[in-house]
């Protein structure tokens, strides 16, 4: 390993806390009433590092192995990276009303790239160490930025409960980990299982170490932070909690378990079955009653989250394709539906379900892209999210996991019901109040364009699949 | 022999403390008895000789923690206060989950053979710090360094929040408006 | 063989001959902890007489000279006088916390001497990372000082703490890394290394330029975080009365009275031991006849020498600066003590690494 090396595999680290760095730079040395030109310098740098993180990487393992990547790896930090690059363009007005005259602009770019890099390193993490420090650099600024709404007490509220509860899974998490390090004596996930994998110590602790990502990705029994942190935190916050942050824990969970804790497969199957049928049906019979709109959506990422599984508990190279496919079709699906609702947000301060009746009315295009988005959540041909849906079934069933697969696509039928309320109200409904006809900044525009090429080329393109499917065959 | 006793003394006032810190009504004597908890654990350290860690210990807990949680205390409570003692629902239930908890750990540990780690462990602190600033096998330096990271997060969340805050702040004073959390956010 | 060492072995073999092994170890714990509570009595109050009679001195009058030959019994007699006292607390104060507080304080001071050596192999608890350990301990006395302020139920005792508060956490950082800069030469946490490491020079002439900027920023977050004048604000007696044990009267006003000079003792001797030699004597290089003479005064009085120096500096900056405010304490260690420590380091690590140094 020499220099050369730890800077060009490593570019993505190096790039985003370059960024970082500047603007920390630009905060301290730039003058006061200037600082609104950092925000495109942001942006624009961070367009390039999306941009760069499409260059191919290498399969490499650095620093003893505690850092180790592959092409897989950089595909997924380069989905983490587009999801990102939209919640900046969808955040760009909002942060330019309301964070820049309080001088709070620039470090909410700080804390996004902070809890970006700290993403790359969860899902290349070598060791326990390095993934703990990831885990909780994606986590706790995001607790902040989560109160960065000072007027609302609700907000406060979401970053205290998300704080709180972060802390709670991080702890027990960390002693699932020491309690495995008790068994194992070795912190590094090569050669972690080699012969231990029969102790009931280390399965206890493995539990226990599951329940700490599972509270991230928000699986029922550790949802309950989800709703109320969706719905008091900004909406860029929300999205880049349910959108970002969930897809990282995720692909980490994805690859510990397909991966380091293979041997164990005979228990976390069974614990993430249960864990699907909960996730599924609770996430759903909740959504059913929401009527704010955010917390709807929370309620349906958590259903969401059910989904996955079944491509975990499938397992192998396909299942792994299908997680990550589904990954990327839902983060363009779900920042296309966060993104409108900002927009109206931005405009009108309104965020409840019955606002929107009739909007199809006054913002035709706008309502079009919330229709497309949620056609796409609830997995209507032939936009993307419906070939998601349809790998994930086909790779459980392809493993036999028939019963599984009757319950979620109960549940699908379930969900159709709730996401086509909100459809329903806007194009079918008048109503004597709506929302008067926005009109959205450029940056905006930008952002729900992304999403709804992502979502329909996704869907009309096959090529994807099988690109992200020769990753996963060449990584297991 | 009498290092066994010194263990069990230490291992015995963790336990008291941790369940009086749980079960205090009131928040600064629960700050205090974790206080004692935290202390006894430094003092185990320094039993089996870990005393870098003992002394971290002592800094990052006793020093730095304790103090900032006792500050935030008396910044925001008063001696009168007292919490509220949850209902019999709750209590019994929490006790149950900690049973089970208790239970399940203390089979693990009395049914697992714990293998000892062989050879001496170096804990100088020299070595110490090398292994810090090594980035081949078994060092440090990227964990180190990806936390100076999580720091600098942690502080600019920080103090971004208590400067913007500033503002409303004043905004509140002016027009008569209660300026605590606990005081405004009160159930209808 | 040192004398000292001599005493400790002697003492050693005496117990040894009188009981079995296993009692004899006990034995010598029990009497290292008597040792150390009957030291801190005796220099608590000798030092109480000192500021008293410096204090004195720099204001052109006597001081106490009634009690004893040149006074010296004042403070014995000051101290059985509160010993006597009725306690006297708050109603409404919350008198488990109220009566801990104190303990903290003495704990913490008590902890923080059984590192220093007083001479050679002269400490109770030569640990591999004395230093680090004497900074951890003494960040635990801050607690004490807090809960008395909140346990009294007094307004001016509350804030008095909460201004103690800021302020220790503030200069531990410079004490900290102002100490650092000076294991940077020797290599090693143990106070016994520190120590034989300056048997040819002092630090303080051994790292020249950055080691005399250490010592000047200790000596001032010294003061700071044993809450003297001028950083007193802690009991600012114009302000908040007594500060944050304006409630507190008899044996326990004693107790704070006594760890407060105690701790002005610890820093001294800390100051001394690693800037100034320690036990060491006055040694030049490899003059071997000057440094066999001065290897004749023993080592236990050059440490108090050093140490006593160190007092009379913090008890002359008394009598010297006018007391600060507390957003200028705040901006002192921030802005100014802090960076320049942090470049003090780099300098120093510089000049090690490049081996300038004696």
């Amino acid at each position: 390993m020499n220099w050369i090396d730890i800077v060009t595999i490593m570019r993505d680290e190096w790039s985003i806390i370059g960024i970082l760095i500047l603007l920390l730079a630009g905060e301290i040395l730039v003058d006061k009433k200037q600082l609104s030109m950092l925000i495109p310098i942001a942006i624009g740098l961070f367009v390039l590092h999306t941009a760069m993180s499409f260059i191919p990487g290498d399969k490499a393992t650095l620093f003893g192995g505690m850092y180790r990547t592959n092409e897989m790896m950089h595909f997924m930090k380069a989905i983490l990276n587009v999801a990102v690059l939209i919640i900046l363009f969808q955040s760009y007005d909002w942060v330019k009303t309301t964070l820049l005259p309080n001088g709070m602009a620039n470090a909410f770019y700080m804390l996004l790239f902070a809890v970006l890099s700290g993403m790359y390193f969860l899902i290349s993490a070598g060791d326990f160490i390095m993934f703990f420090i990831g885990f909780e650099l994606s986590t706790l600024p995001i607790a902040a930025m989560a109160a960065f709404q000072l007027k609302e007490m609700r907000s406060t509220e979401a970053g205290i409960k998300l704080v709180l509860l972060a802390g709670l899974a991080s702890g027990i998490m960390l002693y699932g980990i020491s309690l495995m390090y008790a068994v194992t004596g070795t912190l590094y996930f090569d050669g972690f299982l080699s012969a231990y994998y029969h102790e009931p110590l280390l399965v206890f602790g493995f539990i226990l170490f599951l329940s700490g990502l599972a509270f991230k990705i928000s699986l029922v029994p550790f949802h309950f932070w989800a709703p109320d942190v969706y719905e008091g935190a900004p909406i860029a916050i929300t999205s880049l909690l349910s959108v970002v942050s969930k897809a990282a824990s995720v692909f980490i969970l994805m690859i510990l378990l397909l991966t380091v804790f293979k041997d164990l497969s005979d228990a976390w199957k069974m614990v993430l079955y249960i864990l699907a049928v909960l996730t599924m049906t609770i996430g759903n019979l909740f959504a059913l009653r929401q009527t704010n709109m955010k917390r709807f959506l929370a309620f349906s990422s958590i259903a969401q989250a059910g989904f996955i599984l079944l491509g975990i508990l499938a397992g192998g190279a396909v299942g792994a394709a299908t997680v990550i496919y589904f990954v990327l079709i839902y983060v363009f699906t779900n920042l296309g539906a966060f993104g409108v609702i900002q927009a109206i947000k931005d405009e009108s301060g309104k965020e409840d379900m019955t606002d929107y009746t009739g909007l199809y009315r006054t913002n035709p295009k706008l309502s079009l892209v919330l229709v497309l988005a949620l056609f796409s959540l609830a997995g209507i041909p032939p936009v993307a999210g419906f070939f998601g849906k349809f790998f994930l079934f086909s790779a459980a069933a392809g493993k036999g996991y028939y019963i599984l697969l009757i319950i979620a696509v109960i549940n699908v039928t379930i969900s159709l019901y709730y996401y086509l309320l909100p459809i329903r109200a806007m194009l079918l409904r008048t109503s004597d109040t709506p929302i008067p006809t926005t009109k959205s900044g450029n940056m905006m525009r930008i952002g729900l364009l992304i999403c709804v090429a992502g979502i329909m080329i996704l869907g009309l393109y096959s090529p994807v699949y099988s690109f992200v499917l020769g990753l996963t065959q060449s990584w297991l | 022999m009498t290092e066994r006793i010194i263990f069990y003394i230490l291992a015995f006032i963790m336990i008291v403390f941790s369940l009086m810190s749980v079960t205090s009504t009131k928040i600064i004597r629960s700050a205090i008895y974790l206080l004692g908890v935290l202390m006894a654990t430094a003092g185990l350290y320094f039993l089996f000789n870990l005393n870098f860690l003992g002394a971290i210990q002592l800094t990052v807990y006793a020093g730095g923690i304790m103090v900032l949680i006792v500050i935030a205390i008396l910044l925001t409570h008063h001696v009168g206060f007292g919490l509220p003692v949850p209902d019999k629902k709750h209590m019994i239930l929490g006790w149950l989950a900690a049973m089970i908890g208790i239970t399940i750990s203390f089979f693990q540990f009395t049914t697992h053979t714990f293998k000892p780690k062989i050879g001496n462990l170096d804990d100088r602190v020299s070595k110490m710090g090398a292994d810090m600033l090594h980035y081949g096998d078994g060092g440090f330096v990227l964990p180190f360094e990806v936390i100076s990271i999580l720091l600098l997060a942690g502080i600019i969340a920080a103090i971004t929040i208590a400067k913007g805050g500033i503002p409303h702040l004043k905004k509140r004073l002016k027009s008569g408006q209660p300026t605590t959390v606990s005081s405004s956010t009160k159930k209808q | 063989m040192h004398g000292t060492e001599r005493f400790t072995a002697a003492v050693h073999q005496w117990l040894l001959g009188m009981f079995s092994p296993g009692a004899a170890h006990i034995a010598e714990m029990v009497l290292t902890g008597l040792a150390y509570l009957a030291f801190f009595a005796v220099a608590g109050l000798a030092l109480v007489y000192l500021e008293r009679r410096i204090a004195a001195f720099f204001q052109v009058r006597l001081g106490p000279n009634r009690v004893g030959p040149f006074g010296l019994l004042q403070t014995v007699a000051d101290a059985l006088k509160l010993v006597a006292k009725e306690p006297i607390g708050t109603k409404k104060a919350d008198h488990f916390l109220y009566s801990l507080a104190p303990y903290f304080l003495i704990i913490s001071s008590l902890m923080a001497i059984s590192v220093i050596p007083m001479g050679a192999g002269f400490s109770a608890f030569d640990i591999d990372v004395g230093v680090f350990f004497l900074i951890a301990v003494s960040s635990v006395g801050v607690l004490g000082i807090l809960i008395a302020g909140w346990g009294s139920y007094n307004k001016y005792s509350l804030i008095g703490a909460l201004r103690s508060g800021a302020q220790m956490i503030s200069y531990e950082l410079s004490v900290g890394l102002s100490l650092l800069t000076m294991i940077l030469l020797v290599g090693s946490l143990r106070f016994s290394d520190v120590v034989q490491a300056q048997s040819d020079y002092w630090l303080i002439f051994k790292g020249h330029i950055p080691a005399f900027i250490a010592f000047v920023i200790f000596i001032i977050s010294g003061t700071a975080e044993s809450n003297r004048t001028p950083f007193d604000l802690v009991e600012a007696e114009s302000e908040l009365g007594a500060g944050f044990h304006s409630e507190y009267s008899g044996i326990q006003f004693a107790f704070f009275f006594l760890s407060e000079f105690i701790n002005m003792f610890i820093i001294s001797a800390v100051a001394a031991t690693v800037f100034l030699g320690g036990w060491m004597p006055f040694h030049i290089g490899d003059l071997e006849g000057f440094n066999h003479i001065m290897d004749y005064i023993p080592g236990p009085v050059w440490f108090f020498i050093k140490t006593g120096f160190i007092i009379f500096l913090m008890m002359w900056f008394r009598w010297t600066f006018p007391r600060l405010r507390i957003d200028q304490l705040m901006k002192l260690e921030w802005k100014y003590l802090l960076p320049l420590n942090l470049l003090n380091i780099l300098l120093m690590a510089f000049f090690v690494w490049k081996g300038w140094y004696l």
